[in-house]
């Protein structure tokens, strides 16, 4: 069975990190989507920069190692991280567990969401990428 | 062709800041994909990207023996290096992302050719070692930097002074004897305990040159990377912000017993969070010591969770007539439940027998 991708969200595809625009408060939510989790397996630990930090779309928000594998998390938008989820420090399979819900990283207040989120992956675009991520990932 | 860069006797910020600062710069474009091969100053304990150092190295020991500790950006466990340890970073462009145990299996290629030419037969095993005979001979890591890029290290064991490393890395036991010792070196092997004395590390290096097929002939850094390399050890190896940041996945220890008609089973684990970083076992009804280790390097950084467990016993045990392995499994996994409740940390290059601990 594919790994379950909701159309909720956008996706960044080569970070394979899902963001939540609320439109309410202009904060974006980040975390893992499933397909890089299945890539990555169990997540050992996460780091996440402290927060008010700035950062632009691509810049290093964090860092997480599973099986002796170290990554950085970059942002998948631009903005000031005004949220951190800090119980996935303390338990980085909760990432795992729930990528969409407990398992949230971080918020950004986003500055520039509007241009951003056409860089990532929305609605009938997602399909067809998970589809060929999943061959991939079956190939390798 | 992938560029060489040969150096030796590096400091222990000196030589991780070089190997991040390519990551960076092969990441980019401005510098090309390049294998290095080196050795560290006597000595440097280097602990994984996430580790607690003062749950993995005696700190004070280091500093009354001059070993330098520091951090490595790849993940994994801590480990000495010196000038018997050939210390290697691949560094290669973006590629796509692939399972951890896939890359570093892929990655690792060049180095079982090399070793394989010095006529040592290591494999790969679990996720993240090369082994022989069951016995741990080269760890493996590797680090994705935001542009893609990947570096892969490895520490292949030309010699290793297990005395040394008991000294300074944190062991489960409060002294050291003949006995332990034997145990930690039986955990691990070296090129020159498999192919002879006389093996020099320049002989080592060479093979795994050529085994990864990088330029004959080595070159030095250009002064723009030198300059990178500066910068990362002023701005971050060399400070204590890096070396000594804590991470806020517990450390946790526990233990348990299984009683077989064939006799009885001490069983330790070393849990980060939700990861197995150590197991040991001991029991006398085993067909042979490198079986034991075997186990155990496959269970170094391996889940936690029962079924995951009973899976790689399962596959371990091979039906060679060592223990049953679901008894063995539900033992491990019992020393993983009795982990979870807190206990005192410690770290686990290698976990020899603790039960007078």
């Amino acid at each position: 069975m594919p790994p379950h991708v909701p159309r909720d969200r956008r996706y960044d595809a080569d970070q394979h990190l899902w963001a939540r625009h609320d439109a309410g408060t202009g904060r974006v939510r980040v975390g893992v989507d499933a397909l890089g989790l299945e890539s990555l397996g169990e997540l050992a630990y996460v780091a996440l920069h402290d927060l008010g930090t700035t950062v632009r779309r691509g810049e290093p928000i964090g860092s997480l190692e599973a099986a002796k594998m170290t990554s950085t998390i970059v942002a998948p938008v631009s903005g000031e991280l005004v949220a951190r989820n800090d119980a996935v420090l303390r338990d980085p399979l909760r990432v795992n567990g729930d990528p969409y819900g407990d398992g949230w990283l971080v918020e950004i207040a986003a500055t520039r969401w509007e241009e951003e989120a056409a860089e990532l992956l929305a609605d009938d675009a997602i399909e067809p990428w998970v589809a060929a991520e999943v061959e991939r990932l079956a190939r390798t | 062709m992938t560029r060489l860069l040969t150096d030796d006797g590096v400091g222990a910020a000196e030589g991780l800041a070089c190997d991040e600062a390519l990551a960076q710069r092969v990441g980019r474009g401005a510098s090309p994909p390049t294998l290095r091969l080196y050795t560290y100053r006597a000595h440097c304990a280097l602990v994984g990207r996430f580790q607690d150092v003062a749950h993995e190295v005696e700190l004070e020991r280091c500093a009354r023996e001059h070993v330098g500790v520091n951090r490595r950006p790849t993940g994994g466990g801590a480990i000495l290096m010196g000038p018997d340890q050939l210390g290697v970073a691949l560094v290669v462009a973006g590629a796509e992302r692939r399972r951890p145990r896939e890359l570093m299996e892929r990655l690792s290629r060049g180095l079982l050719r090399g070793l394989a030419e010095l006529g040592v037969a290591a494999s790969f095993r679990g996720k993240n070692d090369l082994a022989v005979g069951g016995r741990k001979l080269a760890g493996l890591g590797v680090y994705r930097d935001p542009s893609g890029a990947l570096l892969f290290h490895a520490s292949v064991l030309v010699d290793l002074d297990v005395a040394l490393m008991a000294r300074v890395l944190r062991m489960p036991f409060p002294a050291v004897g003949e006995r332990e010792l034997a145990v930690l070196a039986g955990r691990t092997v070296t090129v020159r305990r498999l192919v002879g004395a006389g093996v020099a590390l320049d002989d080592v290096r060479a093979a795994v040159r050529r085994g990864f097929g990088a330029d004959a002939e080595p070159t030095s850094l250009t002064a723009a990377e030198r300059g990178d390399v500066a910068a990362l050890v002023r701005d971050k190896y060399a400070t204590r912000e890096w070396v000594f940041q804590r991470t806020d996945v517990p450390d946790t220890a526990g233990a348990a017993e299984l009683c077989t008609p064939e006799g009885r089973l001490d069983v330790r684990v070393a849990l980060a969070g939700g990861t197995i970083k150590a197991a040991h076992l001991r029991g006398d009804f085993f067909a042979s010591e490198s079986a034991v280790a075997d186990l155990e390097g496959r269970l170094r950084w391996h889940s936690s969770d029962p079924g995951a467990i009973a899976a790689t016993v399962r596959a371990w045990s091979r039906g060679d007539g060592a223990l049953a392995p679901e008894p063995l499994a539900r033992a491990i996994a019992a020393a993983v439940e009795r982990a979870r409740e807190p206990s005192d940390p410690y770290g686990c290059f290698a976990t020899p027998e603790a039960s007078r601990a």
